[in-house]
């Protein structure tokens, strides 16, 4: 008994803040614990498999490191080489962001589209639905790639098709011209994901407004012009940041099509190609990695600047 | 504990039974495990399980793990698990990365074990230099083979054009090329695959002219003007119509079943001769071996008896001599030679050869044929490629692309060529 009240005395200041300190932690075990036991699976996966990778590739990105030797300490090197000596590297910028260019503003409209078409209460809106969702769940597949190679190809079922109205067509996907073109189309067939999404957000704008507005006498298209976009831009500035950050980060389909090199002359080398090349190709896993942080701050700033132009274009409902 | 209930679990009934057996040689008994890894196609693995099972029956209380990939996801897997420390124990090793690998450690020296449990006395010498770095032996060739060109010898026929020999020329082949494009007999049908980005093509051509690929310290061993003569060369074809368009060699991903001649779009291809098994496999017309042709009727041959592939023993094995064991099993013992065939190339060894030649089916016979009837075409072995060879190979693919898609002329080519080899290999 004395023990106890002697002890309470000496750490004096302390003893009176831990009581009430592991009281706190305490409730908030009790009150959150099992929410906290529940996340454990993701928050294993987030610091083991995102976060401490990502950590360990920004120190990488400062060495030389091929994988079976110790990594060596190299400094900026190869940053300054990405930005001063690497030819390559302004390929790959140039075909992604032509990808990015040409790939989201597509399948967002299209997407739009048919998102539009199926609101006006078309039956078996549902299957509808599942039949435009299958392609985006598919598509990153490499099974589908592998089809769009022999869709594309020189004697593929699409040149078929132009043959018949007599058109020569070339190899699409082996034509530096083209190859872009064709991995375009394949990311705007895959526009499931946010014709969903669009969907959603159609299903949100009020049906009154447009009573009234076609009862002052509005056509479909001022409608369109005035109603729904407006009221659909919180949904367009996500899916646009979200596909704009898929686009950046496209592998699967180019490794397919070009068989891994990015060919014909580098006109299908997207940048995460790029970096598997070096990578697992030359065995170069510093410079790939200053080549990953250098795209994460590429997105980055993509990002940032959407989210600043954001709120001279997109209407929230107040 | 676990042993002891499991025991038990075995009086208890045939499941448990099953299980109990299949736990077994992992609980105990077991001395040895040897883990391999290799690419290839099933063809390939069906043959090697079958050796791991002769071995094992011939050494007993010896567990073997095998695995394969194909080529491209084999090197990054490899990689990975060398630099993880968890490497298998016996490696099969390309020519091209076996310095590299050598010199950073990654594989055991196998000089202590040659005459001992190593007995390759009866291998070509030129072959066991082969899979030497720095005057250590660090791989054992699992056979040779030498570069081909596969020609479709029904095409040939068809456009009653005679099949190419020894000793014909560029510009004969050229005008082969020509009269089969000509005949028209198959719908979008060419003559010759367009091989300006082939590497081992061009290299023959090279050696032809007294040059090579790289030196033996590793820099680039040709120059600009044999760059644009050998592009200038394909330039021709192209424009004749002799070889395939630009857009349908891009096809060409350098594999088997993407190669013009496979597609049916052309009536040769530019490969290795261990391929002919896997070119006749998926090909309805015979197929059959042809040497590169040559630059003029006085030239040497370009070609050399390359070892396909190589057994190599990891550094952090634990029992490299177990491993070592298992490599002199699979070139050297004669039931093995016979479950393998010619399928990674002609076997090494003098012996061997002669055991198998006996039971060879006709593909493995024109296989085994062609490398050993090569004559005075066979030059010597050229030194390993340098580290950053497999970028240069990228290379030579992206400018032969530039020049026939019409970005640059053959000059041109020739420059950018050397140009950008010489700036990779000084990278490393």
């Amino acid at each position: 008994m004395a023990a106890v009240q002697d002890s309470a005395v000496v750490v004096g200041a302390g003893a009176q803040v831990r009581p009430a300190a592991q009281g706190r932690w305490a409730s908030i075990w009790a009150k959150h614990g099992a929410g906290y036991m529940f996340l454990l699976p993701w928050l294993i996966g987030f610091f083991g498999l995102t976060l401490g990778p990502a950590v360990a590739s920004l120190y990488l990105s400062f060495t030389s490191f091929d994988l079976i030797r110790a990594p060596e300490w190299v400094g900026t090197a190869n940053y300054v080489r990405i930005a001063t000596a690497d030819p390559k590297f302004a390929a790959a910028m140039q075909v992604t962001f032509l990808y990015v260019v040409l790939s989201v503003p597509f399948k967002l409209s299209f997407a739009l589209l048919v998102a539009i078409l199926l609101d006006r209460g078309v039956r078996g809106l549902t299957v509808y639905r599942a039949i435009f969702y299958l392609p985006s769940l598919l598509g990153g597949s490499v099974a589908i790639a592998v089809l769009w190679r022999q869709l594309f190809a020189g004697d593929g079922l699409i040149n078929s098709l132009l043959a018949q109205f007599g058109i020569e067509g070339p190899s699409w996907i082996s034509h530096p011209n083209y190859s872009i073109w064709t991995l375009v189309v394949l990311s705007v067939w895959q526009f499931g994901s946010p014709m969903i999404i669009f969907l959603a957000g159609l299903r949100q704008i009020p049906t009154d407004m447009y009573e009234a507005a076609s009862l002052d006498g509005a056509s479909k298209f001022r409608q369109f012009y005035k109603i729904t976009l407006p009221l659909l831009t919180p949904v367009i500035f996500f899916n646009a940041v979200v596909q704009t950050i898929d686009a950046f980060k496209a592998f699967t389909p180019a490794f397919i099509i070009s068989g891994g090199t990015g060919g014909p002359i580098n006109s299908t080398l997207f940048y995460t190609l790029y970096l598997y090349q070096e990578a697992f190709g030359n065995f170069r896993m510093g410079y790939a990695s200053a080549l990953a942080w250098i795209l994460v701050l590429i997105i980055a700033l993509f990002t940032a600047f959407s989210f600043l132009t954001s709120r001279y274009w997109v209407h929230y409902d107040d | 504990m676990t042993h002891r209930i499991s025991r038990r679990s075995v009086l208890a009934g045939g499941a448990a039974l099953l299980s109990y057996s299949a736990l077994a040689p992992r609980a105990f008994s077991q001395e040895a495990r040897l883990r391999l890894l290799w690419w290839g196609s099933q063809t390939r693995a069906d043959r090697t399980n079958k050796v791991s099972e002769l071995f094992k029956k011939a050494n007993p209380g010896v567990a073997i793990n095998g695995e394969f990939l194909g080529w491209s996801d084999y090197w990054p897997r490899l990689a990975t698990q060398v630099a993880g420390g968890n490497a298998p124990d016996v490696i099969q090793m390309d020519y091209r990365y076996i310095v590299e690998y050598a010199r950073r450690g990654a594989l055991a020296p196998l000089d202590s074990y040659l005459g001992s449990v190593l007995k390759v006395e009866d291998f070509d010498q030129v072959q066991i230099k082969g899979g030497s770095v720095d005057g250590k032996l660090y791989g054992i060739s699992l056979g040779a083979n030498s570069t081909a060109m596969m020609v479709n010898t029904v095409a040939f026929e068809e456009a009653g054009v005679d099949l190419p020999t020894p000793s014909t020329t560029w510009d004969e082949l050229a005008r082969m090329g020509l009269e089969i494009t000509k005949a028209g007999k198959r719908k979008g049908y060419y003559g010759l695959s367009d091989g300006s980005g082939v590497e081992p093509l061009l290299e023959n051509w090279l050696r032809q002219r007294g040059k090579a690929l790289f030196t033996a310290d590793g820099k680039i061993a040709y120059d600009a003007n044999d760059g644009a003569e050998w592009f200038a060369m394909w330039q021709k074809m192209r424009e004749d119509k002799a070889c395939v368009p630009a857009d349908i060699q891009a096809l060409d991903q350098f594999n088997i079943e993407t190669s013009p001649l496979s597609l049916g779009k052309a009536a040769t291809s530019y490969a290795h001769s261990n391929q002919l098994v896997g070119y006749q496999a998926i090909n309805k017309d015979k197929i059959v071996l042809r040497s590169h042709a040559l630059i003029n009727k006085d030239a040497k041959g370009g070609h050399y008896r390359k070892p396909s592939m190589f057994f190599s023993v990891s550094a952090k094995s634990s029992d490299p001599e177990l491993g070592a064991k298992y490599v002199n099993f699979f070139v050297k013992d004669p039931e093995a030679a016979k479950i393998l065939g010619v399928e990674r190339g002609v076997p090494e060894s003098a012996s061997v050869r002669e055991a198998l030649a006996p039971s060879l089916d006709d593909l493995g016979r024109a296989a085994l044929e062609y490398v050993s009837g090569l004559g005075a075409l066979v030059g010597d072995l050229p030194p390993p490629p340098p580290s950053g060879a497999g970028e240069a190979e990228l290379a030579l693919r992206s400018v032969a692309e530039q020049v026939a898609f019409g970005q640059l002329d053959a000059k041109q080519g020739g420059e950018t060529l050397v140009n950008e080899v010489t700036q990779i290999l000084s990278r490393g």
